[in-house]
């Protein structure tokens, strides 16, 4: 998702320089107009988000099937959920791939940024390239890596010999996941790379000068200069990513569909598969609490963010 | 790209951005009216949903001939709706043609299909059918659904192979062991075995290992009087009742191609056709697709030895298709006259044929294609059973459980998982 | 809905989000070519092979006949050259009619999520020690933290009930999830616009309306592009969402479509390679096309 909380830090740091400005205002009436440019967006939002949210756990204290008839079964669907094992296996691979996921994500794309902000020949082609997946359709990609997985990797591994590959990773259910985080991280690196190159731009050339005359090594001025002076995008890529990734489902459909078994179903997917499976009260109580998970990491993702209110 | 100031001038972009924007948003709105068929006036167009990917294309030749035989009702067919989905929004097909198994069930339940008891058609239905329905799903003093093809499966075997390497068709499980091993020793895959779709592995090795040693309606009527708490001290259970036929799925697996953890329903068409095995568990429906790459194929079919009793021997069925019109649907009478035209004799019973399927009704024909030959015998004396996959409710993902067995996980926890997702499911609903 | 792209505000100028900006960040290295860093030039070029492999083999798988498609070997390039897989995949998935339809439900969004955001946040921006539009500002960005499938089955539902279970309902579902996150792009940029400017319209009797149409708004343009892009990207490459909303699979999206017509594919990876390369070319297209801007809005979000 996005850095909202550093923007809204900002907006608070900055209104509150702007008070000054705007008291003068303030005991104006408002213009009649400002509600009409913010209601209908406001509105439709009421309807199409919050609405639906409400709804959601209203269902989820009922047997509902998402159609005919039904009845208020309490807080039978939360206990059934937290004894049921394929939800805490679900939540269980989420969690993991989507720590496994933001740890190569961001380190692969570090290196990339320094790569594409150093002195290297062909330089706007090159980082075109590398920007290009985060314009592909994650379903499209998963499925053409699904023949490669399945097909053309087994079948060159075939010819070589090389054993722990002539089987399909995909169908391997200790290593399935694997193909999920190389297919989404494929994905959600382009945009990674850009906001490391923001960062590494940003970093004033003199430093690198400066310890250049030191007589620092390339890989001294990385751990001394480049990391610490991108922390702050370093955190907001590992949040970014990890928030993404909570969500992930069009690549596992694509690429394994939850399976081999069941072990790669992800939270979002448990959701979406009970809805299809006349399954609707009880995923509905497991989006409710996939929700409150979701408040929690936005409130932890707050209070780091601003801890470190300047980049 | 030629260096620019990132930010350019207002006024130019916008303008011709909007006007871009306009342009595709027009184009949307004329694709989006010439999208729907018109409204003639006294002509009714119902939805007809049909998702059989092999019979699409005959079903559509059935519509053309039903819109030829009167001009009162158009069909419209449609394979792709998410059929829960439309159930949510109160907008399901007017007609559906769809298995009767686990993925109806809580349409029944919930009494969102309309009784079609007061139709002649359903008279004229085979009595012996209708307890595969109630045992499915069932909504009291209705006739929820009319069943319109019943299909067995087995083994499916290439008879040349049989006869090359001198082997006899198996009755019991341990001449099947011995036939793997003569092809094994040969060099042929035994089984071609799809594991990357998870419904051939419920279909095949899950449900005819299940099927022949455990009486499964019993074992599903007595298990749902266990009420909501199923598990190793029960009187019956996954875990008890499940466990050798889960050891013998495992051990028909190792007789599978080396492959078969990546290869899916088509591969396996393929592969059986070009005789890369000599035994594929699949259903009838797979005899035309097998057709379409090697026409002269000599195939022939029995029933899964799992016991070492001939007299286990059972084929597996269930109701592939069944027609139902949903409470929502509000052209009930055009749908109800598509319905007919379909459960006529002629085209019901061509049908059938075609496709390799055995009738409902009560004069149905008997099956005529060879290659189903060997399961007759087993048909005429009921020695058949539904699917233990097709009873499961489809809140259990029990395809991915069998997949993982199949995929060399221990029966053991698969199936203590199984009587924890059924006793979760019967303490919820 | 996975694929929000993120956007980080950066303290630095305007000039690093382009990549012509490369030209002056190159650090001082006098002209073109010289003093080249050729090791990491070739690693990155090795890497970029990751990319651009799995598109290579899409290209040539979609033009190959079935025959040689299904041989396994998906490097080998086409022989004989076929478009045949591009002929069936359009026949079957309907082309013309789903990449209309994606083309409108994109672009209802990017026109929507535009003009909607922008207003509120016009509104926000001007009237921040309100209380009332302060905490509309809150509401709106918490669907950021909202995850889809919370929100989707009961969307299913209530889109059925109003008749908007069709793309139109899908686009105005999309632009409701780029609202926060555009309200907060556009919020963040007002800032940077000088009160004076508005102050002296006034003065000389705009409307407020007259303020935002004739002022504000061409100001906004450079977001409204970035802006804009975002909503088109999310738009034209979400799959859930149209998946599940719509409910005649003929109105489908073309990602949807893959899914759909994967079984029916089968084994003629020749058609469903073609009908991947025509569901990713138009993104790629507006991609190179628009390099500089997603480049730029990414990186750059909001400028101050």
């Amino acid at each position: 998702m996005t850095l909202l909380d550093r923007n809204e830090n900002d907006m608070a740091v900055v209104t509150s320089a702007r008070t000054g400005a705007k008291k003068r205002t303030s005991h104006r009436r408002v213009d009649k107009t400002f509600y009409a440019f913010l209601l209908p967006g406001l509105v439709l939002f009421t309807l199409a988000i919050t609405l639906p949210a409400v709804m959601g756990i209203f269902y989820s204290f009922t047997n509902s099937v998402g159609f005919g008839e039904f009845s208020f079964t309490g807080f039978i669907n939360y206990i059934a959920l937290f004894s049921d094992p394929s939800i805490r296996s679900a939540y269980g691979f989420t969690i993991g791939f989507a720590l496994v996921t933001v740890a190569v994500v961001n380190a692969v794309a570090f290196l990339l940024a320094i790569g594409l902000t150093a002195r290297i020949r062909a330089k706007v082609a090159m980082r075109a390239v590398f920007v290009l997946p985060m314009v592909v359709s994650g379903i499209v990609i998963a499925y053409a890596f699904n023949f490669l997985f399945s097909n053309s990797i087994p079948a060159a591994a075939n010819a070589l010999g090389f054993g722990p590959l002539e089987s399909s990773l995909l169908a391997n259910p200790n290593w399935a996941w694997v193909a999920i985080v190389i297919v989404t991280a494929w994905q959600a690196i382009p945009s990674t790379i850009l906001i490391y190159i923001a960062g590494i731009l940003a970093i004033p050339s003199d430093v690198y000068e400066a310890a250049a005359l030191d007589g620092a090594s390339a890989g001294r001025q990385l751990r001394s200069i480049t990391v610490p002076l991108t922390a702050g995008y370093i955190l907001i890529n590992v949040i970014i990513g990890f928030k993404n990734f909570l969500n992930s489902y069009d690549i596992i459909v694509g690429l394994t569909n939850g399976g081999p078994g069941t072990s790669t179903t992800s939270i979002a997917m448990s959701i979406f598969q009970g809805f299809t499976n006349g399954d609707y009260a009880y995923q509905m109580a497991n989006a409710t609490i996939f929700f409150l998970i979701a408040i929690v990491i936005a409130l932890l993702q707050l209070r780091t963010t601003r801890g470190r209110a300047s980049l | 790209m030629n260096p620019k100031p990132p930010l350019p001038v207002p006024g130019l972009s916008r303008r011709s951005f909007l006007i871009g924007a306009g342009a595709l948003g027009a184009g949307f709105a004329l694709a989006g009216c010439a999208a729907p068929g018109g409204s003639a006036s006294g002509v009714t167009e119902i939805s007809f949903y049909v998702s059989k990917p092999e019979v699409i294309g005959y079903f559509d030749t059935l519509i053309a001939k039903f819109h030829k035989s009167q001009a009162r009702v158009r069909v419209v067919r449609d394979s792709t709706s998410n059929m829960s989905a439309d159930f949510v929004r109160n907008s399901p097909p007017d007609l559906g043609c769809w298995n009767y198994n686990f993925s109806v069930v809580e349409f029944v339940e919930r009494g969102a299909l309309s009784d079609l008891g007061d139709m002649p058609e359903a008279a004229t239905i085979n009595p012996d059918i209708k307890p595969l329905l109630k045992e499915t799903a069932d909504y009291p003093g209705r006739t929820s659904a009319i069943p319109y093809s019943l299909t067995a499966a087995s083994v499916l075997y290439n008879k040349d192979l049989f006869t090359k390497y001198g082997v006899a068709v198996p009755t019991t499980y341990d001449d099947l062991v011995a036939a793997c091993e003569t092809f094994q020793k040969a060099g042929i895959a035994p089984f071609f075995n799809t594991y990357k779709d998870t419904w051939t592995i419920a279909q095949g090795l899950f449900d005819y290992t299940i099927g022949g040693m455990v009486d499964v309606p019993d074992f599903f009527k007595r298990l749902r009087a266990e009420g909501t708490k199923v598990d190793a001290a029960s009187s019956v259970s996954f875990q008890k009742d499940f466990r050798s036929a889960m050891d013998r799925m495992v051990q028909l697996g190792s007789y599978a191609n080396k492959n078969a953890a990546s290869r899916g329903y088509g591969d396996g068409n393929l592969a059986f056709a070009k005789g890369e095995a000599a035994m594929y568990l699949q259903g009838p429906w797979a005899l035309n697709e097998i057709a379409k790459t090697n026409a002269k194929m000599n195939v022939g079919t029995f029933p899964l030895p799992v016991t070492n009793d001939p007299k286990d021997l059972k084929v597996r069925v269930n109701v592939d298709l069944a027609l139902w019109i949903p409470e929502a649907s509000k052209k009930k009478e055009a749908a109800r006259s598509f319905l007919s035209f379909l459960m006529q004799p002629e085209i019901q019973n061509t049908y059938n044929a075609d496709n390799n399927a055995f009738g409902t009704t009560k004069n149905a024909p008997p099956t005529t294609n060879p290659a189903l030959v060997g399961m007759q015998k087993y048909y005429d004396d009921a020695a058949f059973y539904l699917g233990a996959s097709q009873i499961i409710p489809s809140e259990i993902p029990v395809a991915n459980y069998a997949q993982s067995i199949a995929l060399g996980s221990k029966p053991e926890p698969v199936l203590r998982q199984l009587d924890g997702d059924w006793s979760r499911l019967a303490l919820r609903s | 809905m996975s694929t929000q792209i993120p956007l980080a505000t950066s303290t630095a100028t305007g000039e690093l989000a382009g990549t012509d900006a490369d030209s002056v960040t190159t650090r001082r290295a006098g002209g073109r070519g010289e003093r080249v860093n050729w090791p990491v030039t070739i690693v990155l070029i090795i890497c970029s092979l990751a990319i651009l492999v799995p598109l290579y083999v899409t290209l040539t798988m979609a033009f190959k006949t079935t025959s040689q498609a299904v041989d396994g070997n998906a490097f080998s390039l086409p022989a004989p050259f076929s478009v045949d897989g591009f002929v069936q995949a359009w026949n079957l998935t309907t082309f013309p009619r789903s990449f209309a339809i994606s083309i409108g439900v994109s672009a209802l969004t990017v026109v929507g999520t535009i003009i909607l955001s922008s207003f509120a946040a016009f509104a926000i921006s001007r009237n921040w020690n309100r209380r009332f539009f302060r905490w509309s500002f809150y509401y709106l960005l918490a669907a950021l933290f909202l995850p889809f499938p919370v929100v989707a089955l009961s969307q299913v539902k209530l889109t059925g009930l109003v008749h908007l279970d069709n793309p139109l309902g899908v686009a105005i579902l999309h632009i409701m999830f780029q609202l926060g996150f555009s309200v907060l792009l556009f919020t963040a940029f007002l800032r940077s616009i000088p009160d004076e400017l508005e102050e002296s319209a006034r003065l000389e009797g705009a409307t407020t309306g007259q303020v935002f149409w004739q002022l504000i708004f061409p100001l906004l343009a450079p977001m409204s592009a970035t802006v804009g892009i975002f909503a088109f990207l999310a738009s034209w490459n979400d799959f859930v969402m149209p998946s599940l909303i719509t409910s005649n699979p003929a109105l489908q999206t073309l990602p949807v479509l893959q899914q759909i017509f994967q079984t029916q594919f089968s084994n003629n990876y020749n058609v469903s390679f073609a009908s991947y390369l025509m569901a990713m070319a138009p993104a790629i297209l507006v991609y190179l096309f628009t390099q500089r801007w997603v480049m730029a809005g990414v990186t750059q979000g909001a400028i101050k």
